[in-house]
């Protein structure tokens, strides 16, 4: 019994490790404790796993978990503070398409949405994902209007950071 | 706006450079133990619970016999019977609030959840502060008003013979004094620490309602 349910788990992990990843990528600033992040998600989703009744898609229940523990569970190490060496690393693979501009200006973006708090970084987050707002607005636990108008505010904050 | 927009493709487009982990990395995940908030919450809230109750059965022999001398014996037994309900109607709300905080909520009723469960445990340790600064004081009030009968118990003591009556009074109020005034810089310290992301997190979700 255990051991299925064990399989279950880890094999719908691993599909959708890429969503855990990430959260820790928005959340951390060095491998260590992207690592360190990843594991505490892992365990808190296997924790709540058993209560998963496959009502929502694995995904979709990923992403509260997820966000709950980078957001709320999660104590920073004290010494993930230190320097931001692993910025972006995701972006350095070049592509035929390569552009340099391109790529200048998404590490820009990825640097200015790193300034932002904890709960503004979620809602790009689930942006990104492409999520609407209805979505945003349950994970999050406020209401679609809300969702909306504070989308739109971090939007010029970002403006603001990129455009000084 | 255009920036978050061209992230957004780009973020999608680039899943597969993300690092990825084999089932057989993940297995051993599995059995780590979490060192999550709530984890550290729930022991310090135990150990806090503990730390207050058993500090009962610590009163000092010289203290209990000075209770006694000053016929203060029942007043305390009836207030030590009270105590244990307080206690465990505490330890009740404690327990209901703890069963309510789960990883699967909205991220709002989840800080909300904790915040609720850390201040079941805050009240019980105002209760326990409050009680003790009452207590010291009305005790002390008493010791006052009876004068005459302490100064008698303190001449029978082998300690306090050559101690007057207000001065025994006046280093039981200080000696209270610097004791609670610790104890509320140690707490605000700790949780203050502690907490700290969280109520801040929590703040923002709630100005976003307004």
């Amino acid at each position: 019994m255990t051991q299925a349910l064990e399989h279950s788990f880890v094999s719908q992990l691993e599909e959708n490790q890429n969503i855990v990843h990430k959260i820790c990528r928005l959340y951390t600033n060095d491998s260590d404790s992207h690592n360190d992040l990843f594991q505490e998600i892992t365990i808190q989703l296997w924790k709540a796993f058993p209560k998963f009744r496959g009502e929502a898609k694995f995904s979709t229940w990923m992403y509260r978990v997820a966000l709950n523990t980078a957001i709320t569970l999660y104590r920073k190490n004290k010494r993930s503070i230190k320097t931001q060496d692993y910025e972006g690393v995701s972006f350095k693979i070049a592509s035929e398409e390569y552009d340099p501009k391109v790529e200048e200006q998404l590490q820009l973006m990825y640097s200015a949405v790193k300034t932002l708090g904890d709960i503004d970084k979620a809602l790009v987050f689930l942006y990104l994902e492409n999520k609407n707002y209805k979505e945003i607005a349950d994970t999050l636990g406020i209401s679609e209007v809300n969702a909306r108008v504070k989308m739109n505010r971090i939007k010029e904050k970002l403006k603001t950071i990129l455009n000084p | 706006m255009d920036e978050l927009d061209v992230l957004k493709k780009e973020w999608q487009a680039r899943e597969h450079e993300f690092p990825k982990f084999t089932q057989k990395e993940l297995y051993p995940m599995l059995l780590k133990k979490s060192s999550s908030m709530v984890k550290w919450i729930f022991y310090i809230s135990i150990a806090e619970m503990i730390l207050w109750t058993t500090l009962y059965f610590f009163v000092p022999e010289s203290s209990k016999k000075f209770q006694e001398g000053m016929g203060l014996n029942d007043i305390f037994l009836a207030l030590n019977i009270l105590n244990y309900v307080v206690v465990f109607i505490f330890i009740y709300l404690f327990y209901k609030n703890h069963q309510k905080i789960q990883v699967t909520n909205s991220v709002k009723k989840l800080m909300k959840n904790i915040l609720n469960t850390r201040k079941t445990v805050r009240y019980f340790v105002y209760y326990n502060i409050g009680m003790a600064a009452v207590l010291m004081f009305a005790t002390n009030l008493y010791y006052y008003y009876n004068k005459e009968k302490l100064h008698a118990l303190l001449k029978s003591d082998d300690f306090f013979s050559s101690v007057p009556a207000e001065t025994f009074i006046g280093y039981n109020i200080i000696g209270g004094i610097i004791i609670i005034g610790f104890l509320i810089l140690f707490y605000s310290l700790i949780y203050g620490l502690l907490l700290r992301r969280l109520k801040r997190n929590y703040k923002e979700l709630k100005k976003i309602e307004v």
